[in-house]
């Protein structure tokens, strides 16, 4: 007497194109569904845009800072060098400097140089004439290859500051260290927020699809005594699931727009102050894209969620 | 597919309740048997267990051999795709037509449409509602309803037919209207088995008698 069988004596009920044509009804009676349900669709859609459209526009941010900081400042951090006064090694060892892989350009600014850029900017150049000496130093403006990582930067400043006749040596790179920072905080708190917003959107789909799932109890319980199998049971509500958190990803992609519509202008002036200017980017299809995908997903995990919970104890007689 | 065999079969629910003790029946193919008793007498959770909705504490439920309480969750679908069962509250969905609730079986089976069409006209015709196909289930009498009801279940044309106190809320006509369709299905082939409390209609009519008290078999 045959246990458990492999095979029964029962026909497999199969279709060509049916497995098609199932999810294209499905789909089509999801679609219904959340068009009947208009304000809890945009409801959902609103709360899972919001959890998106903030770690995307952190995301954003990061890309654009990132941008800035590799064109900022003629693109590169810079190392002054301010000689002492009356050392004559200036020359030599700007073209020690210069012979260096990792350096780009030196400029030389010769004591008397100093002197005369100084009368020029203050109009003080009378001030200076009564003293026995120029007191302004010789200096070397350092200038780095686009590919000098901030190691090679403190080899070169080390070596500078042992060198002969160097009273001072100033690394300038503050604002680039700034700017990376910001880059790197904003790169952080999009993984937090995504994080803990995802979470959010996945509870939201799976309470909304929950609430999909006790309406149609009745219906799935039929479903399940004429033979729908459990794949057929979770499939209108994986859809739901997928297409609200896709209509959310497109209110995260209009939300992070509006967003960069309204900073645009503010930000660019305030670029503008620092002769910096840039094109805002990393808006676009992809962007776009990636937004409504990763809403998708996060629909579909919170009605995975839901469907796991409700269907599991799904009694029909 | 059509001969049923209850071996040995107990069925104990978790509060201690035993629904079945030591139930040995068969059901040929082709055959219409009653199932009665009195209520909790066992009749519901037999067609429970033969519908899969339900495991049996010990023993064997055969299904042309095969013992369906065994059967993987790939395999159950199949197998319910190939029974019918009609229930006393029709278990109908009131926001759908009578055509879709009768053609529910063939979409979950992804048939074609035009395939659907064809046969839901053919199963509400056989039960006389092929004019009211569009019309909700509620606009329906009850008697109405059990016979959109009795289409759903022989739209798939399954081998085995379980009716569960099919003709609970009718009166004596349409309870013998109903009857008269399951013949007619067994008379083409179908296994039927009809859980019913009514001696009356069962003492009119000439088929085998499975009677149950207690859990288990007094007939």
């Amino acid at each position: 007497m045959p246990d458990s069988p492999k095979q029964g004596p029962w026909p497999r009920t199969s279709h060509r194109w049916g497995w098609w044509r199932g999810h294209w009804r499905v789909a089509r009676d999801a679609l219904s569904f959340i068009s009947r349900h208009t304000g809890t669709s945009l409801l959902v859609w609103l709360l899972v845009g919001i959890a998106l459209a903030l770690p995307a526009s952190l995301m954003l941010l990061q890309t654009n800072l990132s941008r800035l900081g590799a064109d900022w400042g003629g693109g590169r951090p810079s190392v002054s060098v301010y000689m002492e006064l009356g050392a004559l090694n200036a020359a030599e060892l700007a073209a020690q400097l210069e012979r260096r892989a990792e350096v780009q350009a030196v400029a030389l600014t010769s004591q008397d140089e100093a002197l005369a850029e100084f009368t020029a900017y203050t109009g003080l150049g009378d001030a200076l004439t009564g003293l026995e000496r120029n007191p302004l130093p010789a200096s070397l403006r350092v200038t780095f290859a686009a590919n000098a990582g901030a190691d090679a930067l403190e080899a070169v400043a080390a070596s500078v500051r042992a060198a002969e006749g160097v009273a001072d040596v100033v690394v300038e790179r503050t604002w680039l260290e700034r700017i990376n920072a910001i880059s790197r905080l904003a790169s952080a708190l999009g993984w937090v927020f995504g994080a803990l917003f995802g979470v959010g959107a996945v509870l939201v789909t799976a309470t909304t699809v929950r609430f999909a799932i006790d309406s149609q109890l009745d219906e799935l319980k039929v479903m399940k005594l004429v033979g729908a199998s459990e794949a057929q049971l979770r499939r209108p509500f994986l859809y739901f699931g997928a297409l609200y958190g896709a209509g959310g990803g497109l209110v995260a992609a209009m939300l992070v727009s509006l967003g960069l519509i309204i900073l645009e202008a503010p930000l660019l002036d305030l670029l503008g102050s620092f002769d910096q200017t840039l094109v805002l980017g990393g808006f676009d299809v992809a962007f776009v894209a990636a937004l409504v995908g990763l809403g998708s997903a996060l629909g579909m995990a919170g009605a995975v969620l839901a469907v796991r919970q409700r269907l599991a104890a799904l009694d029909v007689m | 597919m059509g001969r049923i065999e209850f071996l040995n079969v107990y069925k104990r629910y978790p509060s201690g309740f035993e629904a079945l003790r030591d139930l040995s029946v068969v059901f040929e193919e082709g055959s219409m048997t009653f199932l009665t008793g009195h209520s909790g007498a066992g009749k519901t959770t037999c067609l429970k267990l033969l519908l899969c909705l339900d495991n049996p504490t010990h023993g064997q439920i055969l299904v042309n051999g095969v013992n369906v309480s065994r059967l993987s969750a790939r395999r159950l679908p199949h197998y319910r795709q190939n029974l019918g069962a009609v229930f006393q509250d029709h278990k109908l969905l009131a926001a759908r037509s009578v055509f879709d609730n009768v053609a529910l079986p063939l979409r979950v089976s992804h048939m074609r449409e035009r395939e659907v069409r064809r046969r839901v006209s053919a199963a509400l015709n056989r039960v006389g509602l092929l004019e009211r196909e569009s019309l909700p289930p509620m606009q329906l009498s009850t008697g109405e309803q059990q016979r959109v009801g009795i289409a759903r279940a022989v739209v798939s044309r399954p081998k085995i037919l379980l009716a569960d106190e099919p003709t609970g809320n009718l009166d004596p006509e349409l309870s013998q209207d109903i009857m008269a369709l399951f013949q007619g299905f067994n008379e083409v082939g179908a296994t039927v088995i009809v859980a019913s409390h009514d001696r009356a209609l069962i003492e009119s009519l000439d088929n085998p008698v499975v009677e149950l008290s207690h859990g288990m078999r007094v007939r």
